[in-house]
């Protein structure tokens, strides 16, 4: 059984062979395991303590096959709410030039560094085994997030958002990059996404350029890539559509990936999920689920088959509810798979 | 002889002709005949000094007095930019360095500005090609300074001078091409076209007002940046030579270097001799290239200036024939100025 819950230290060796097997880049976690401990321990910590909208709370989710104890995915929420570290992005903004004179009107597409999204809930960390990518697991794993953001509403902030992987080829050369980035950081992409992963925030405001920027400036290859999702996040990219998730006129600083955005509580999962008691049984039929308990520190969210009725309580199979750490009567919150 | 002297109504005609010839460049000397007439009453009115001194412009011809026929101009503009907006680059670093990942870069970036908005300027030289030789150029060229000697309570401390960027046969600018172009839509040819009949504002309209880094340039823009036109070779070494220097503005549209001097700093400022005038019966010597001396008069509705030959210069007089001296508006006893053609 596939179960999603906080991550742990002794997660970390799964969690460094997931993310360096993933099909999509992950700049949000770092590679080294000195580093990643760390990450680990602030999620372990945000967990403990409950503490909401302190502005550093980051919380990392693994996904367990709970028989073998391998890890198979991992996923993150951050409040991103520090502002000791500013996001950065670029925000396509338009401008109209026009001469009453001469008859021209030109719209200019300009990019303006913003930090527009400081404070704003990020999913990140988003990893999965390739073996399990087309499978309602990967749901689970990305879909879990918002089943423990649906619950603790007051740890974050309204609208969420998303940064995905821009486009970048075999050699993880990005046209954006060697475009615009390159000129200022003077190293490559690979180098640049590693700082940023690992350094402090200062590193950016001392590098980036302060000024806008005119897209018609830059290379046609970096003006094609604007704003869209590499090939290989186009999987989690469709997700998080059918979740409710928009483009937004953000891009990455670096590689000029989309930022989607959703306004928290009209997502799929905050508008379909329930809360209903809970029922021990021997369950073999129905429709699977997303089904989480209840718990801050504890959280568990796993995929279970609910016949669901007009009743105020659910029956789930016994082995579900020990997985979810649940008891009878105790309410727990679901959600049609496909809804 | 060769003089020169105020540009006057009568000269319309051939201000004209030499608008039509002159390059796109030149955009300070309008196409349109209307508004040349309208430039040269102001200029008229300059030298007159019915005019407030930050709106004059004071225009020069060389005429070939045998022949009767002006075969070049210049000017001085006592201030540009007050009556519009005077755009320039200014090519600037911006450098980034890190610490931390121990990094650095250096990005050299364009940022429009109006730093030069109330200076001087001299401006549309121009000499028919038929008399681009012995010393025309540089008389045409080097006559205003004496002019900014003698009143240089009319300019401005600074005086600057555009000019001309690099362009192919066809007219077309590398600089214009790979940033004007992306956002006028338009030639380049027709962009100065606009601004030589006096439309600025489509450049408020329409330029890009963020710095622009170079690196997004074409190389072979990136190559023009400050580089000029082969045309302008002889009007540059000369400017050069008075103290001149470039200091990183450059023209919007074609990346030409604008070049700069404090007008106290001039050489023919700063080296310009008195010498009273002092007429002589017999015949003066021929003025060659090495003995060529730059005379000029201490008046403004009535400024004139011509060579003379060194060995007419005396130590506290100078020897001038009547024919000389009735150009200049000389009498005997009257105070000129003076400086070697050459350095």
């Amino acid at each position: 059984m596939y179960i999603v819950r906080p991550s742990t230290i002794e997660d970390a060796s799964g969690i460094e062979s997931v993310i360096r097997d993933n099909h999509a880049r992950i700049s949000s976690l770092p590679r080294k395991r000195e580093k990643l401990l760390e990450r680990i321990e602030h999620s372990m910590t945000s967990f403990a303590t409950k503490a909401c909208l302190q502005g550093e709370e980051f919380f990392l989710f693994v996904m367990e096959e709970s028989e073998t104890g391998e890890i198979v995915g991992c996923s993150a929420i951050s409040v991103n709410n520090d502002p000791q570290r500013p996001f950065y992005n670029y925000r396509q903004d338009e401008l109209i030039h026009a001469s009453e004179t001469f008859d021209i009107h030109t719209t200019v597409p300009i990019l303006y560094l913003t930090h527009e999204l400081t404070g704003k809930t990020v999913l990140s960390s988003f990893a999965i085994q390739d073996k399990l990518l087309n499978t309602p697991y990967f749901d689970l794993m990305s879909r879990a997030r918002l089943m423990f953001l649906r619950q603790f509403t007051q740890c974050f902030s309204s609208e969420v958002i998303v940064e995905l992987q821009g486009v970048t080829n075999e050699e993880d050369e990005s046209p954006f990059w060697d475009s615009l980035g390159r000129q200022f950081f003077n190293m490559d992409y690979v180098m640049a996404g590693y700082h940023v992963a690992t350094k402090s925030r200062t590193m950016l405001a001392e590098m980036m350029p302060p000024h806008p920027i005119y897209v018609t400036m830059l290379t046609s290859q970096a003006q094609a890539v604007m704003g869209k999702t590499d090939e290989r996040a186009k999987a989690t990219h469709k997700l998080l559509e059918k979740e409710g998730f928009e483009a937004s006129p953000y891009i990455d600083i670096f590689d000029g990936g989309p930022v989607l955005m959703a306004k928290t509580n009209e997502t799929r999962t905050f508008q379909h999920s329930r809360f209903k008691q809970v029922k021990g049984g021997k369950v073999t039929t129905g429709p699977l689920h997303l089904v989480a308990n209840k718990s801050f520190s504890d959280f568990r969210c796993l995929l279970a088959q609910i016949t669901d009725g007009m009743g105020e309580v659910v029956r789930l199979d016994g082995s579900i509810l020990t997985a979810l750490n649940v008891r009878q009567d105790d309410e727990i919150l679901y959600l049609h798979l496909t809804k | 002889m060769m003089i020169i002297r105020p540009i006057q109504s009568s000269d319309l005609d051939t201000l004209t002709a030499f608008s039509e010839v002159a390059g796109v460049g030149v955009t300070t000397l309008p196409k349109d005949p209307q508004l040349l007439a309208q430039h040269i009453f102001t200029s008229e009115r300059s030298f007159r000094r019915s005019i407030p001194k930050d709106r004059a412009h004071y225009m020069f011809a060389l005429e070939d007095t045998q022949q009767g026929r002006v075969v070049g101009m210049s000017e001085i503009q006592a201030a540009i930019g007050l009556e519009d907006v005077w755009y320039n680059y200014k090519v600037s670093k911006s450098v980034h360095a890190s610490k931390e990942v121990d990094a650095h870069s250096t990005n050299e970036t364009l940022y429009l500005n109006n730093d030069l908005s109330g200076v001087s300027e001299v401006c549309s030289l121009y000499l028919d090609p038929a008399y681009r030789h012995s010393n025309n150029g540089r008389l045409l060229a080097k006559s205003p300074f004496l002019f900014l000697k003698q009143f240089a309570d009319y300019f401005h401390e600074k005086i600057i001078a555009e000019i001309q960027g690099v362009s192919n046969d066809d007219g077309e600018s590398p600089f214009w091409e790979s940033l004007g172009k992306k956002f006028f839509q338009m030639e380049f040819s027709d962009a100065y076209h606009q601004i030589a009949i006096g439309n600025k504002s489509f450049i408020a309209e329409l330029m890009p007002k963020y710095p622009i880094y170079l690196f997004m340039l074409s190389q072979e823009a990136r190559l023009s940046i400050g580089k000029t036109h082969a045309v302008t070779r002889p009007a540059i070494e000369v400017l050069k030579k008075e103290g001149f220097h470039y200091n990183g503005y450059i023209d919007i549209f074609d990346a030409g270097p604008v070049l700069e001097a404090f007008v106290e700093n001039i050489r023919a400022v700063q080296d310009a001799c008195s010498r009273r005038c002092e007429i002589i019966q017999q015949a003066t010597p021929t003025v060659t290239h090495k003995s060529a001396m730059l005379v000029a008069n201490r008046s403004m509705e009535q400024f004139r200036a011509l060579l003379v030959a060194k060995e007419q210069v005396q130590t506290e007089t100078i020897a001038l024939s009547e024919e000389q001296a009735s150009a200049l508006y000389a009498e005997a006893g009257t105070d000129l100025w003076m400086i070697p053609l050459r350095y």
